[in-house]
Formats: structure tokens, C-alpha cells, sequence
């Protein structure tokens, strides 16, 4: 078993000898850390999308409502008793109630020609009506189809007018981003991986000498490959660092213009960059890529 | 009788079907002996020491080196074997971006030797071979007899059981050849056991050690050193 001494030992070479790796073949390595950069702008670029799109379309979800229209006898009490009927269903995040005048006095204030349309019936024939907020969670059509046949069963309620269409929608669209980005991340992930190991074989190549004298002076396998996996993992978290700041610098170029466009849907909010804890992620991600990279070229190399 | 540092019985290389760079041969080398391996190119000098450090694997016959047998050996076995074997080359196989130190000083690596302990054994061991003063140069600033006692440094660093040297000054004038030699040799006086192949008939003549000469893949003499019986 090793010692804690000899561990040391053993580190400082991987890191030495992985650090004169990387200068040995710098135009190697430097290709390999764009390799790296770009399938992380890329993916990162794409994930940026999804989760902004996700964040606007939850704020669109958010003013999604099914509405429960209520029988004409409805009176408010009565109409008070349902709200609190349907508060208590699962997947309700809030209930309003809209009494028939309510009703009237917002579809007068529509447009002219509908102020003139209820003058002219004389009485008006909206009734009250229940609008229910859906809980985030239950934004799906399912969750919207079930709700709205709970509602439909209570006493009172005349007609239930759901946003089955658009959840549906808006639930396809998540899952379309998702596949497509899912999809995406593997094929650039693949290129990447190819790419690195190719990179890495030239470094196996040029310094097969110095691996030929360690073998022979008793280094086993892994004290051998484990500085070019240390090599490939450099190479990946200088990817993702560099991959951050070409990020960060496409984001603050377009977001502008990007925002501008969205800002009926954003209504006020705003788009968000990376968090702290994504940001790790990529880095950590092409630092998982490059040592990958690594370990698929030193497994070929490396055979005895 | 000293206990055998190597033993090779029935042992045949073949790199080409039909062709034997090794065939039956069978011999004892004992604990502190210093052998030399000698014949013409081509004889088997050079399979015969990389079957010793497991460079190679017979097709035939069984070896037992430092009382493994080789034969046998996985990766891990070849790499723990090896740590107790110094080898040294014709061409010196040193790293050149690495300087002389670091050299010398990467068997102790390997071996997972701590860093000061380290500094202090390859400093003895190139105040050994008289390059203490070069320590700090890059192995292609010295001579070519001055890289080979670099590599014997490096050899004999971890103080293996086992030299082995394979034509170690081929590339060496006579004057150099002595120095080298001499070097090897008070290793083996220390207690190493030494296999050394070289084609020179002048250092046979100089150290009259036991000779096993080769030929055509087959050991025609095995003369002792002199002054002894076998």
C-alpha cells in the first residue's frame, strides 16, 4: 500500500509532468482547449436558451386560469362557498371570484362595439364566474384536464373553460427544447471526446520515449496515463473557463435586443445569466470531457 | 552455493514463425555473480535481457527472475519486477527536456521515494559516477560517455538486486569504454548481480568474468570467470 509520502510524491510528478505535457505541445493542447470551449458555447449557448424560454413561458403559465362560469342563480354568498370549494382542490394555487357585474363592466371595457352590443340586449348575459390559478407544479394538461372536471362536478357551476390548448402547448414546447438539447449535447459531446483524444494521442506520440523509460524504470499503467489524464483534464477546465467568458460576452451583446423583444412576455422580469453553481457546472463538465478525451486515448495507447 | 538470481529453462523467442532469436537455452545466474553475454549480432543477447526485464515474453520454456516467474507476470508484477532491475541502454534512453537530476531522480519517482530522501540518493548517486557537478545540465549538453554514466546512475539509484546492460558502450570510444565498465563493475563488487552483453573482446579480456556466448540463438560456451570452476 502506498504511503501518504509516496502519494505526494506521486502527485507532484502527474502535476509536473502533465504541466510540461501542455507546454510541450502547446498548439496540441491548444487545440484542444477550443475543442472543448466551443462544444461548451454551444451546449451552454442552447441551455441559456431553454432556460430563459422556460423562465418566460412559467411566467406566461403563471397568468394561465381555468375559469368556472356559475350558473345565473349563483348568488355572491354562494359564489364565495364555491371559491372556497375550489381552493381546497389539489393543483389550485389561487381562486378569484368575478361576480356578474364584474363580468359585464369588463367586457364593456373590451372595445366600443362590445360596450354597444350589451346596451343593446338590454340585460346583460354574463354570469359570475370562478378564475383559478394553477399551482406550478400542475401546469400540465393532465394536471389542467383533471382539475377541470373536479370543477365541473361542483354544485353551481354551469360551464368550465380550461387552458388545456395552451398548456399542451407550452408542455410540448419544453419537451421539443429539451430533446432537441439533450440531443445536441450528445453529438457535440461526442465530437468533443473524438477531437480531445485525438489530441491527446499526438501528445501519447510525441513523449513515447519518456513513457517507454518509465516503463522501464517500473512506473505501472496508472502512474503513466495518469498524467495525460491530468493533461486532458486541464485542457477541459481551461475550456470551460474560456468557454464561460465567450458566454458571458455573447450574452451581454445580445441581451439587449433579445430582451427588448421579449419584454410583452417578461412583463418587468428579467432574463438571468448563468448561476454561480451552472457556471461550476460547465467548468466541470470540460474538465470531465478532457479527461474522458484522455482516458479513450491512453486505453489505445498505452496497450502493451 | 549461492541461491539463483535467475534461471532459465527450455527458453525459446521466436519473433517469425521458423525462426528462433532464442532456442532452448537453459542457465543459472547466481546471487552476486557478473556474467557477460557475448556473440555476434544477432546471436540473442539483446532477447535474452529483455526477457530478463520482461520486455519480452518466451514462447517457450520457463524463467524465474529474483524468484518470479516472468513468464507469468501481469502488468503490475512487470512494473514491481522492474523496480528492482536497473537497465542500461546502448542509447542511454535519457529524457532530454529533463535535466540530469531529474533523470536520475525519476526511478525514485516511480518508486514513490519522498522528495528530500530523493534529492539525496540521486545526488549520491551522481557523485557515484562523478556528474554531481552536471546535475543541473540537460543530458544532451553532456558526452556521450558522460549520458551513459548518467543512465548507470540511473540504474543503479533504487540500488537494484539486478543490473542489466545491453552493448552499454557501443557508442563509446575505448577510453570511455574502461570508465563504464569500471563502473559496472564496482557495482557488481558491491553485491549487485550483473548481466552485461557486449561484443567487445577487449573487455572480456579486461575482466575475465563468467561468459556465456550466443550463437545463432543458442548458448555454445558458458566459460567461468577466471580463476574459478563451474
Amino acid at each position: 500500500m502506498a504511503s501518504a509520502g509516496s502519494v505526494v510524491v506521486h502527485l507532484r510528478h502527474f502535476l509536473r509532468s502533465a504541466l510540461a505535457g501542455l507546454r510541450a505541445s502547446p498548439l496540441p493542447a491548444a487545440l484542444a482547449v477550443l475543442t472543448i470551449a466551443t462544444t461548451l458555447v454551444l451546449g451552454g449557448a442552447f441551455g441559456l436558451l431553454v432556460r430563459s424560454m422556460q423562465d418566460v413561458l412559467a411566467r406566461v403559465g403563471a397568468e394561465a386560469r381555468i375559469t368556472a362560469y356559475l350558473a345565473a342563480d349563483v348568488d355572491a354568498a354562494a359564489a364565495q362557498a364555491l371559491a372556497e370549494r375550489a381552493r381546497a382542490l389539489e393543483g389550485v394555487a389561487a381562486v378569484e371570484t368575478v361576480s356578474a357585474a364584474r363580468a359585464a363592466e369588463r367586457f364593456r371595457a373590451g372595445s366600443p362595439e362590445r360596450a354597444a352590443l350589451l346596451d343593446a340586449l338590454g340585460e346583460s348575459p354574463l354570469t359570475g364566474s370562478l378564475e383559478i390559478a394553477l399551482a406550478p407544479g400542475r401546469r400540465d394538461a393532465a394536471g389542467v384536464a383533471r382539475l377541470a372536471q373536479e370543477l365541473s362536478t361542483l354544485p353551481g357551476v354551469d360551464e368550465v373553460s380550461d387552458a388545456g390548448d395552451w398548456v399542451e402547448g407550452y408542455g410540448r414546447t419544453i419537451g421539443v427544447m429539451r430533446a432537441v438539447g439533450s440531443g445536441l449535447a450528445l453529438v457535440l459531446a461526442a465530437a468533443a471526446l473524438v477531437l480531445v483524444a485525438s489530441t491527446i494521442r499526438l501528445g501519447l506520440y510525441a513523449r513515447r520515449n519518456e513513457i517507454e523509460i518509465l516503463t522501464l524504470v517500473g512506473a505501472g499503467r496508472a502512474f503513466v496515463a495518469t498524467p495525460f489524464l491530468l493533461e486532458g483534464a486541464l485542457e477541459g477546465l481551461a475550456g470551460g473557463l474560456v468557454a464561460l467568458a465567450v458566454l458571458f460576452g455573447l450574452w451581454r451583446a445580445l441581451l439587449p435586443s433579445v430582451a427588448g423583444g421579449l419584454e410583452p412576455l417578461l412583463g418587468g422580469a428579467s432574463l438571468r445569466f448563468l448561476a454561480p453553481g451552472e457556471m461550476a457546472l460547465v467548468v466541470a463538465v470540460g474538465a470531465v470531457l478532457g479527461a474522458l478525451g484522455a482516458a479513450l486515448s491512453v486505453a489505445g495507447g498505452l496497450r502493451r | 552455493m549461492s541461491p539463483a538470481l535467475i534461471e532459465l529453462e527450455h527458453v525459446s523467442k521466436s519473433y517469425v514463425a521458423g525462426t528462433w532469436a532464442l532456442h532452448d537455452v537453459s542457465c543459472t545466474i547466481e546471487k552476486g555473480e557478473f556474467v557477460f553475454l557475448t556473440g555476434a549480432s544477432g546471436a540473442g543477447k539483446t532477447t535474452l535481457l529483455r526477457l530478463l526485464f520482461a520486455a519480452e515474453r518466451p514462447n517457450e520454456g520457463r524463467i524465474r527472475v529474483l524468484g518470479r516467474a516472468v513468464e507469468r507476470m501481469g502488468a503490475g508484477d512487470v512494473a514491481r519486477l522492474r523496480r528492482r532491475i536497473g537497465v542500461v541502454f546502448q542509447d542511454f534512453k535519457l529524457l532530454p527536456r529533463h535535466t540530469v537530476e531529474e533523470n536520475v531522480r525519476i526511478a525514485l519517482d516511480v518508486a514513490g521515494v519522498p522528495g528530500g530522501e530523493a534529492r539525496a540518493r540521486s545526488f549520491a548517486a551522481l557523485k557515484q559516477v562523478g556528474l554531481q557537478h552536471r546535475r543541473h545540465h540537460a543530458p544532451l549538453s553532456l558526452s556521450g560517455g558522460e549520458q551513459q554514466r548518467v543512465a548507470i546512475a540511473r540504474a543503479l539509484v533504487n540500488e537494484p538486486d539486478l543490473l542489466l546492460a545491453d552493448e552499454p558502450t557501443g557508442n563509446l570510444d575505448p577510453a570511455l569504454t574502461v570508465e563504464i565498465f569500471d563502473l559496472i563493475a564496482g557495482s557488481a563488487a558491491r553485491g549487485t548481480t550483473v548481466v552485461v552483453a557486449t561484443h567487445d573482446p577487449a573487455v572480456l579480456e579486461r575482466y575475465r568474468r563468467r561468459t556465456l556466448r550466443l550463437e545463432g540463438g543458442q548458448i555454445a560456451e558458458d566459460r567461468p570467470a577466471a580463476g574459478t570452476r563451474r
